[in-house]
């Protein structure tokens, strides 16, 4: 925008655009989500800085200004609705149909004419500034830079109507400092340009600056980073893209030209536009993916796509918890050498043990002495029970029945095509019957040892089809807590292993009753030398949860589950306590037992800005090398079982290729099952933040 | 070759009665080691007679009683029963397994503190709790069990006093069909009782309503009885949420498990419930009880017996054997009542120490006191013993060290043996010295000035 109003009757005229666009869309009741986010008035920018920089203002010209743009906002509903179902832009195609327009009759509005200011653009600068400001130019101008580079800041200048070096320059930074990503694509979009001009010679003199900027160097862009998340494959289809845009410049030049009308940016749309369409079609999965959710920075697109993919990738699906309470024993795990075999080997058999890993107890071995006899049967998820078998006797202990291979057993369907089945179940132990609905956790049987059942013991399986006898599909256990000889882990989205104890983790409610936060729940939030956070928690129409501070206006999206809260994404003010509240309780663990910490990354856009930012900014399609973790503990006293009172304490984790230092620190203080309040560091400073619900 | 054992002669009665499945009932199969220690080395170093403790049986019960009930409900805690054994040794036994601590007293409950069991870990039950160690429990934010009105009352003017307050429970009594029904303890259920207690708590506003508390009898043998009392306790729980908005932490079922001995007066082999079978029994009741899974409540249970019952034999030998005047034999042991209450209660199994041959005999066993009600087991089936010889009683590990007296004669060592078999003295034998410590004689009265 600074740049534009080097123009000063272009900057002004573009303003005028913007704010006559948004002012129609707002009163014809669009979305106004995609009014914030400038969905229909960006082209109208585009236009009113071309036609600022064209004609001379007049009032003609202002009325005419204003039909084109009402027509732009109408093109640019229509091509969103179009568009959007493929997942695609409409891009600047408003824009381009809409100055042609513009072009075609302007010659023919006699009250309208053509200015020449951009042929003098330094009477302008000195009127606008004075003679250093003219000389400044001058010498910027006449700086003996090699063609290559002057040739690039030109190109640059005039993706906003300009010819000037050092409007190049200045554009060339702010990009830089924006995203590395785009500095380096704009660079690679040029050379290809350049490079490719110069092999098939179609501007031997050299190419017009517009056809840089306009087109190849934003082709670049949009595939190489910005509607493509980047990669080394996005790179390469960013060089490529550029020769595909010269061609359908050379082409729709020559059939433009028979009107004396300029292509604009029209090669670019179209490129960009059947490009993304061929990679949303054809594109590997994994290798080239359109940007998810657009964050107008490549490097966020990218950072948070590679951190949503490890850390949201189940986010949505059907958690399946261990189907039992207390502790179990994997005695045979996935693929086992027992009976575990070919399509039916992804199932787990579960027994107890005691301290010496032995099954049952007093002698001799009869079904009813194994410790997991007779004990209760969960449902593993929510839904309905789609089959049952009762009619099985137990075995004695040592026999197997092979008539009646999976014994007892009962079929739960969760979901279309993801059923689980639990077997060997103990006769007439049923508490559910063929169609109820069962809910996560519900009793619905006895471990019995009905059967290919030597022993007692408890088989477990996810399947895709709702036969006893079906298939096994390896699905994992959502959450649970797995014990070796060595260690106590935490697991997630996880299959245990043969010989592990395993359980589900319980959740600690006072932790649990702090961090539910439900549509409707309203905290203030009061630091020291920061603005007051006013925290409102919503529920948007994807039923994605929120808070939204009042004042400082920024977005914080979060999930919970049976046992764990964490934060999917930050958007708005970096100074608000909201942001250090995001950063404090990105992932919380709702639990205390075992005491373990809850380890995450966050996305690498919200480093600090330093070198390595940068370096890692550059290379970050092709290799990550910086990292930033997340830790957090929960303070519980142990001594305690009501926990009036819990710690948390977290932490953020900067991991650099030599070094990891700590970034900030946080304690979160919960009482009465409320968040009371959080601690952070903010310039160094211990800052502390008291909680107060509000009400209404 | 090793001098045969003396056996004196026998004439026994032919008994051709009718046949059981059972045979004869005998007990002299000799127990000779305990947790691979020789019960002849235990005596000559420890003396006779003397208390043994087995650590391994007692972290065994209480792993295999919690695993009863933590594989069936996801919240269970077991508070160890001080009363039933609270040498220290053997508390923290049950401690470093996870137990919390239940005390009756104020005594007991400074010793649970001593052993490191922190404040919120103790439950105080019991009649008699002092003024002084009301405070000391609500300084610690302890578990306080109201036992009557009297004390809700003198907890809510303390709690005024030291405004601070107090996470407390009722003991509630009720009739669970069984005899007889301990309705001497705690408020009572069916007469509006309990719940105008919990009434009065809330309304206080000085004492945190956090759990539910009932104690239904000892030794029960109905696991039926169990159901009964969860289902109130869940009843009165449900009340508290939907009534008084007030979410109870947590139910306390208390104890009362049967270890396997035998009650006197039992016919025949009576099989004792196990701990899984009352597991099923109460954790279905509070699982099917309807509440939301966030709120279910902890299940708390206040096990002594079943835990460390068996844990504990009682080594002791052979005074001196007689006839009696009606023909009867008798055999007068070492020890008697006064170490050994619970022969009150249980025909105690008896074991010879040494091998014996086959021949058996009925035998009154007394206890070396010089009191007529000094028996140890009215009849008992016994091999024929000598002077000197050892017995080993069995399952005595509950109680008798807490209701043992020195009357005639002093309570001997107790002796445990821990997981790699080796032997320690938890609690020395008394001398005459301890049992002198806190007498004091007026000056009048001194005889060696």
């Amino acid at each position: 925008m600074i740049v534009s109003f080097f123009n000063p009757y272009a900057g002004f005229t573009g303003l005028v655009a913007v704010m006559l666009a948004i002012f129609l869309s707002h009163n014809t009741g669009l979305n106004k989500t995609s009014i914030e986010n400038g969905t229909y008035s960006f082209n109208a920018l585009i236009i009113g800085i071309g036609m600022g920089s064209m004609f001379n203002f007049c009032i003609a010209f202002w009325l005419v200004l204003s039909i084109v743009i009402i027509l732009s906002v109408i093109l640019s509903v229509i091509f969103q609705s179009r568009l959007r179902p493929y997942g695609l832009p409409f891009l600047t195609l408003p824009f381009v149909l809409c100055f042609w327009a513009v072009l075609l009759v302007a010659k023919d509005f006699e009250a309208i004419n053509f200015s020449f200011r951009n042929i003098y653009w330094l009477n302008d600068a000195y009127a606008i500034g004075n003679q250093e400001l003219v000389s400044f130019l001058m010498f910027m101008e006449k700086l003996e830079l090699p063609a290559l580079v002057s040739t690039f800041f030109r190109a640059l200048s005039s993706l906003y109507f300009q010819n000037n070096i050092f409007a190049g320059i200045l554009i060339a930074a702010g990009i830089l400092i924006h995203s590395r990503i785009i500095f380096s694509l704009i660079v690679i979009g040029f050379l290809s340009a350049y490079g490719f001009n110069n092999i098939v010679m179609a501007h031997p003199e050299g190419m017009n600056y517009y056809l840089y900027g306009g087109n190849f160097i934003l082709v670049s862009v949009a595939i190489g980073g910005f509607f493509v998340v980047p990669s080394g494959h996005s790179y390469l289809w960013a060089i490529l893209s550029v020769p595909i845009t010269f061609i359908i410049v050379m082409a729709l030049g020559t059939i433009m030209a028979q009107w004396n009308l300029p292509v604009y940016s029209m090669p670019f749309c179209i490129t960009v536009l059947s490009l993304l369409n061929f990679i949303a079609l054809k594109a590997p999965k994994g290798k080239m993916v359109l940007t998810p959710l657009q964050f107008y920075s490549p490097e966020k697109n990218l950072y948070n796509y590679l951190n949503a993919k490890e850390r949201l990738l189940n986010a949505n699906h059907i958690r399946l918890h261990l189907p039992f309470i207390g502790q179990w024993m994997v005695s045979q795990g996935y693929d086992g050498n027992i009976t575990h075999k070919g399509d039916w080997g992804k199932a787990l058999d579960f027994i107890i043990v005691d301290h010496e890993l032995k099954t049952y107890h007093p002698y001799p071995a009869t079904p009813e002495n194994f410790y997991c006899y007779n004990i209760p049967v969960l449902a593993p998820a929510d839904g309905y029970v789609q089959v049952i078998e009762d009619r099985i006797e137990d075995n004695e202990i040592g026999k197997i029945n092979q008539q009646q291979n999976w014994g007892n057993s009962i079929v739960i369907k969760h979901a279309e095509g993801l059923y689980t089945k639990m077997s060997h179940l103990r006769q007439n132990s049923f508490k559910v019957k063929t169609g109820d609905y069962v809910k996560q956790g519900e009793i619905v049987a006895a471990c019995g040892n009905s059967g290919r059942s030597p022993e007692p013991h408890l088989h477990f399986q996810v399947q895709t089809t709702p036969h006893i006898g079906s298939k096994t599909f390896a699905y994992p256990i959502a959450h649970y807590i797995a014990k070796t000889a060595a260690k106590v882990e935490v697991k997630e989205f996880s299959t245990p292993k043969e010989t592990e104890i395993v359980y589900n983790a319980t959740a600690n409610t006072t932790i649990k009753k702090a961090f539910e936060f439900l549509p409707g729940f309203n905290l203030s939030v009061a630091a020291e030398s920061m603005e007051e956070g006013k925290w409102e928690v919503f529920t948007d129409a994807y039923n994605l949860s929120y808070i939204y501070c009042h004042h400082s206006k920024s977005v914080a999206y979060f999930k919970q589950n049976e046992i764990m809260f964490y934060f999917t994404a930050f958007e708005g003010d970096k100074n608000s306590l909201l942001y250090y509240f995001y950063l404090a309780c990105y992932k919380i663990y709702l639990s205390t037992e075992p005491a373990v910490a809850a380890i995450d990354k966050f996305p690498l856009q919200l480093t600090k800005n330093t070198i390595a930012k940068w370096v890692q900014d550059f290379v970050s399609p092709f290799i990550i090398f910086n990292r930033l973790h997340y830790e957090s503990f929960n303070e519980a006293d142990s001594k305690d079982f009501f926990n009036s009172g819990i710690t948390i304490s977290s932490k953020q984790i900067l991991h650099l290729p030599s070094t990891k230092k700590t970034v900030n620190q946080f304690t979160i203080e919960i009482n009465e099952d409320q968040i009371k309040s959080f601690t952070f560091y903010k310039n160094k400073k211990r800052i502390k933040a008291v909680c107060t619900p509000r009400e209404y | 070759m090793t001098k045969l054992k003396y056996e004196r002669p026998l004439i026994k009665k032919m008994n051709a009665g009718m046949m059981n499945k059972f045979g004869a009932q005998r007990e002299n199969t000799p127990v000779t080691h305990i947790d691979g220690v020789s019960v002849k080395s235990i005596i000559e170093k420890y003396g006779s007679p003397v208390f043994v403790l087995s650590e391994q049986k007692m972290r065994q019960n209480y792993q295999t009683a919690v695993r009863a009930f933590s594989t069936r409900y996801p919240k269970v805690q077991f508070a160890w029963s001080y009363k039933t054994h609270y040498n220290n040794a053997v508390c923290n036994v049950f401690h470093q397994e996870g137990s919390w601590a239940e005390v009756v007293s104020g005594f007991e409950y400074k010793k649970a503190l001593g052993n490191g069991v922190a404040g919120t870990h103790i439950i105080f039950n019991g009649p008699d709790k002092h003024i002084d160690e009301l405070k000391l429990a609500i300084e610690n934010d302890s578990l306080i069990h109201i036992d009557h009105f009297e004390e809700l009352y003198l907890l809510i003017d303390t709690c005024a006093q030291l405004n601070k307050k107090a996470r407390v429970a009722i003991r509630v009594n009720m009739d669970t069909g069984i005899y007889p029904m301990w309705d001497r303890f705690g408020f009572n259920y069916e007469n509006g009782q309990a719940w105008q207690a919990i009434n009065k708590i809330i309304a206080s506003g000085k004492l945190q309503l956090v759990g539910l508390h009932s104690h239904i009898g000892t030794y029960m043998l109905s696991t039926a009885a169990y159901g009964i009392a969860a289902s109130k306790l869940c009843d009165l729980a449900v009340n508290c949420k939907s009534q008084l908005n007030t979410v109870v932490k947590y139910l306390d079922l208390g104890g009362g498990f049967p270890s396997a001995n035998t009650l006197k007066g039992a016919i025949g082999l009576v099989k004792t419930p196990s701990v899984d079978e009352f597991a099923e029994v109460i954790t279905a009741t509070i699982l099917n009880y309807g509440f939301k899974t966030e709120d279910l409540p902890l299940l708390i249970l206040e096990s002594g017996r079943v835990m460390i019952d068996d844990a504990g034999y009682l080594l002791g030998s052979v005074l001196a054997n007689k006839t009696l005047s009606d023909g009867r034999k008798a055999t007068i042991m070492d020890f008697g009542v006064n170490i050994m209450f619970t022969s009150f209660w249980f025909d105690h199994q008896i074991s010879p120490a040494q091998e014996v041959s086959q021949f058996s005999e009925d035998t009154v066993l007394y206890g070396p006191l010089c009191m007529n009600i000094d028996i140890v087991r009215e009849t008992v089936n016994l091999p024929l013993l000598n002077r000197g010889d050892h017995v080993v009683v069995h399952k005595v590990g509950a109680y008798n060290m807490t209701q043992w007296m020195q009357f005639i004669a002093m309570r001997p060592n107790i002796v445990l043996i821990d997981t790699n078999n080796q032997t320690h003295v938890i609690r020395k034998a008394e001398t005459l010295d301890y049992l002198e410590q806190l007498e004091v004689i007026p000056t009048h009265l001194q005889q060696n000035k």
